[in-house]
């Protein structure tokens, strides 16, 4: 059981990866294509997190009282949980909804010449 | 944590994920994509990460669910099965896909266990940034101060990537001349196009509040979760909400295409600029501290606080500014005209 | 105190099933759009009411604002959700969806 715990999280996460580069490689569709590409984004932001998770720990922002310097107690690192891959995930985010537009504007302006999504009539068109 | 909650909302997650790519209807897995990405948010909720879950709720569950549906009602909905002899690709995919997993799963032995205190990410410098946030930023919000200040170059060309993206969207769709009016594809009868008056009466009621909690969000983003990123977009929610309970052109009479852009690159020069008003007062590059020779009545502490805020503001507007430009674009195919 | 937040959380999880139920087993759109719409919004109001109490431990400022955003929480579901139902069955209802009726030979699955 605690094996099963401490590392179920990675393998969920090797499973959205999974899924997600097979929607990438297999899907006909472009529009599919892209969630897949968001599915993939999504499992590296869920193994950056799971990495940040500490037992106990609260979420960390430091508990102090009103007003200016109110708590000067020792802060206790195992108390609050790794800030750092939070940063670097919460600016991933908002990245990945720019790339997100752009993979669905390019899609648009796939559709608006070959009035298609699908790959394989695109690739007729092409030949 | 709690662990029970952990396992069973990452199994829905994986159900989630599993039918997004299996079902045939675009509309569906769109909106199976946002029930993912709202389940994403309560995992990460669930392991400590306010800030992300936040993001996630406004950016994943929120815009990205629009921009999908944009682009679904812009092209066709239904996805037509493969026409044959495709089979071998397909298994080759798979393989490739087996393997993958196979090589991540080998790597996945040697990780340290889930929620170990002793796993190498939180002993090199995240001890630092716990510990001595308070003392040197007077900001309780960790993850605000690493993002703004000890971070903040990195945080910087997050936001140029961001500003970026909209500049390519706007280079890749934007139609000036006016080609053939547009017509809804055949699975959309939508609406009929008397506008329905109890949407619109709520929506008028609520735009107000949820930009005025967007200006919240991002001031009181050194307290609580929240910051620039997440009251940005909550910010370009607002408008993107305006534009599909009203109409298209009453959004582009409060934010047209000029001043998207406009405002994009005030809020990056905003951020630049306290960076170089730093480098001008004779500190490093973004080291705020320098600004209490600005400010009045601030200490070196303070005026990092307060550089911090000032960050925030121009990351929020930057991503205002692209969120609605994205928007627009996507949801008209370029041309500016009519939106969903 | 506690075991009035026993109470609006088990009223909340009653209705919260209730209404899974219902989306799962009504036989058409609308049925099943009331169900959504009606019991979202009752049990969400029993559940952030009881998260209110369970935070009032003791009374001060700070409990108070939370106490206060919550409700504010309460007012906003109140307003939005409603709408969002009527939005979906609106749109429902001009695409052409038919309602359910007894007789056997319009039966929807």
């Amino acid at each position: 059981m605690q094996a099963i715990i401490s590392h179920y999280n990675y393998w969920i996460y090797i499973l959205l990866m999974m899924i997600g580069l097979y929607a990438m490689l297999a899907k006909n569709n472009l529009i599919k294509k892209v969630i897949g590409m968001s599915i993939f984004q999504t499992a590296i932001i869920v193994f950056y997190v799971s990495i940040s998770a500490k037992e106990h720990a609260s979420i960390p922002i430091i508990a102090h009282g009103h007003g200016h310097g109110a708590v000067e107690a020792a802060i206790d690192v195992a108390h609050y949980a790794n800030p750092l891959p939070h940063v670097l995930m919460l600016t991933a985010i908002v990245v990945s909804v720019g790339t997100l537009g752009v993979a669905l504007a390019i899609c648009l302006g796939i559709y608006r010449r070959y009035n298609s999504l699908e790959e394989d009539e695109i690739q007729e068109q092409l030949q | 944590m709690i662990w029970q909650l952990d396992l069973s909302v990452l199994t829905l997650i994986v159900i989630c994920a599993f039918a997004t790519i299996m079902v045939k209807d675009l509309l569906s897995a769109a909106i199976i994509f946002g029930a993912y990405s709202f389940l994403m948010c309560l995992l990460w909720t669930e392991m400590g990460a306010v800030d992300v879950a936040f993001t996630e709720a406004s950016v994943g569950a929120g815009v990205s669910t629009v921009l999908f549906i944009a682009a679904v009602y812009q092209t066709s909905r239904t996805v037509k099965p493969r026409k044959s002899g495709r089979g071998l690709a397909k298994i080759f995919a798979l393989l490739a896909t087996l393997l993958t997993g196979l090589v991540l799963l080998i790597a996945e032995a040697d990780f340290p266990g889930f929620a170990d205190l002793s796993s190498p990410a939180s002993l090199h410098v995240s001890p630092y940034y716990i510990t001595q946030t308070l003392h040197d930023t007077n900001v309780p919000n960790m993850v605000t101060s690493v993002l703004a200040d000890y971070r903040g170059y990195d945080t910087m060309l997050e936001t140029v990537v961001i500003f970026t993206a909209g500049l390519a969207v706007i280079a890749i769709l934007r139609r000036y001349k006016k080609d053939q009016p547009f017509t809804p594809p055949e699975p959309y009868i939508l609406s009929k196009g008397y506008p329905d008056t109890i949407i619109r009466f709520v929506a008028r009621q609520l735009v107000p509040f949820i930009q005025l909690f967007a200006l919240y969000v991002v001031a009181h983003g050194h307290h609580s979760p929240g910051g620039g990123f997440q009251g940005g977009v909550i910010l370009g929610a607002s408008f993107i909400l305006l534009a599909i309970s009203y109409d298209f052109k009453t959004v582009l009479g409060i934010m047209n295409e000029k001043w998207n852009v406009l405002l994009g690159n005030l809020g990056v020069l905003i951020y630049a600029g306290i960076g170089f008003l730093c480098l001008g007062l004779g500190a490093n590059f973004l080291d705020y501290s320098i600004l209490s020779k600005v400010l009045p009545a601030t200490d070196r502490v303070m005026a990092r606080s307060h550089g911090m805020l000032g960050i925030e503001i121009g990351v929020a507007i930057a991503v205002m500014a692209i969120v609605i430009s994205i928007y627009l674009n996507v949801v008209s195919r370029g041309k500016y005209d009519k939106g969903l | 105190m506690t075991a009035v937040v026993i109470l609006l959380t088990l009223a909340g999880l009653i209705f919260f099933s209730a209404t899974t139920i219902g989306i799962l087993r009504f036989p058409d759109f609308y049925s099943r759009m009331h169900a959504a719409g009606k019991g979202d919004t009752l049990s969400s109001l029993f559940m952030l009411l009881a998260l209110v109490l369970y935070n009032f431990h003791e009374i001060n400022l700070g409990n108070l604002l939370v106490a206060m955003k919550i409700l504010l929480i309460v007012v906003f579901i109140f307003m939005a959700s409603p709408t969002a139902t009527h939005a979906i069955t609106d749109a429902g209802y001009e695409s052409g969806v038919k309602p359910w009726t007894k007789k056997p030979e319009e039966e929807s699955p």
